[in-house]
């Protein structure tokens, strides 16, 4: 099949947006999308990017019968242990009518392959445990459970607990 | 104890964040896991594109050989997730044992999420182990909800090896 895999640009972030939430209802939280095609426009696209972004376009003649010739996508960023820097891919999302053809692979190549050039020693991603053709397609990639191996749990402050912990902060 | 203050960590501090991400972890034990060194730190996080922040908590009155002691540290950096955007992430929390149970800890967390407030993120995220009973119980106590457990996110990590076999796939 006939693909390509770019760097994304401002323009794709209403694709990006449009696949990002159906990854939300893949995933059964669609109620956690807080934010629009605006926000990553803002928080990819200015002078101090918070994430980067690859999408997998499909030549104009081949596009969706809605249109689309976005039909996949990664979102990434850097991160930093003690092993020094790291790429946290937050996002793999392929359309179901595009997967099994080599989408998924060659866009996680590409992170890779950027991740290396910044000198990054890993990759690493989080998975639902309920996922079970993301976890196989993950662990036939070398990855390791690390929430098994080292009981590493996920933890967040937001909302009413954030906004308490934020209040208390001493003044500067 | 109030004869401590925080600050921003300068290049300065670099052999003390060292000191204490070796103490941290010694506490998980892992230090064997620890591959950094103080050209990295000085370099990833002082350079012309950090990938760390850092606080520390010095104490006030008893001199080191270079002035006041660092006693304690967070390492954080911003990440992004494309459902609610910018999150402050708190890779690194530390302080020396001796020092604890003065509310350094507490006053570190507040002026983090005072931190992540100012610069529009919405959340904090980190890991925790799940045997570390003592840390689970601190951050529950505020308020934080663990996502592992509640949603069911795995962390995964793909190491440099499979990371270099990703990178070099050929195209199909």
């Amino acid at each position: 099949m006939n693909f390509k895999v770019r760097i994304a640009e401002r323009e794709d972030c209403k694709d990006i947006s449009r696949l990002m939430m159906e990854l939300a209802v893949f995933e059964k939280m669609p109620e956690q999308v807080k934010i629009t095609h605006t926000e990553l426009e803002r928080d990819g696209f200015s002078p101090n990017p918070f994430y980067e972004c690859l999408v997998a376009e499909l030549p104009e003649e081949n596009k969706t019968k809605e249109g689309h010739t976005i039909v996949g996508y990664a979102l990434y960023f850097y991160t930093y242990t003690w092993q020094g820097r790291s790429v946290y891919m937050e996002d793999l999302y392929v359309m179901p009518e595009f997967r099994g053809k080599g989408l998924g692979k060659e866009l996680m190549s590409k992170v890779a392959q950027v991740g290396k050039e910044k000198q990054c020693v890993r990759l690493q991603l989080s998975v639902l445990d309920w996922n079970t053709p993301s976890l196989d397609f993950y662990v036939a990639k070398g990855a390791k459970d690390h929430t098994a191996s080292e009981g590493l749990h996920l933890i967040r402050f937001d909302g009413q607990a954030f906004d308490n912990l934020a209040k208390e902060a001493p003044r500067d | 104890m109030d004869n401590f203050k925080l600050r921003k960590a300068e290049p300065k501090d670099v052999p003390d964040l060292l000191r204490l991400i070796k103490e941290l972890a010694k506490y998980e034990e892992m230090e064997d896991q620890v591959k950094l060194t103080e050209k990295d730190l000085l370099e990833d996080g002082f350079g012309e594109h950090p990938f760390y922040h850092c606080i520390v908590a010095e104490q006030r009155g008893e001199l080191g050989v270079n002035g006041p002691m660092v006693i304690g540290f967070a390492m954080y950096y911003f990440t992004y997730d494309p459902w609610i955007g910018k999150l402050l992430y708190l890779e690194d929390f530390f302080v020396m044992q001796e020092y604890r149970g003065f509310g350094i800890g507490s006053e570190i967390l507040k002026l983090l999420s005072h931190t992540a407030m100012k610069t529009r993120c919405s959340s904090m995220h980190f890991i925790v182990a799940e045997d570390n009973k003592a840390s689970i119980e601190f951050y529950k106590r505020r308020g934080a909800a663990d996502l592992s457990l509640e949603e069911g996110w795995r962390l995964f990590r793909i190491d440099k090896n499979c990371l270099l076999k990703m990178s070099l796939r050929k195209e199909e």
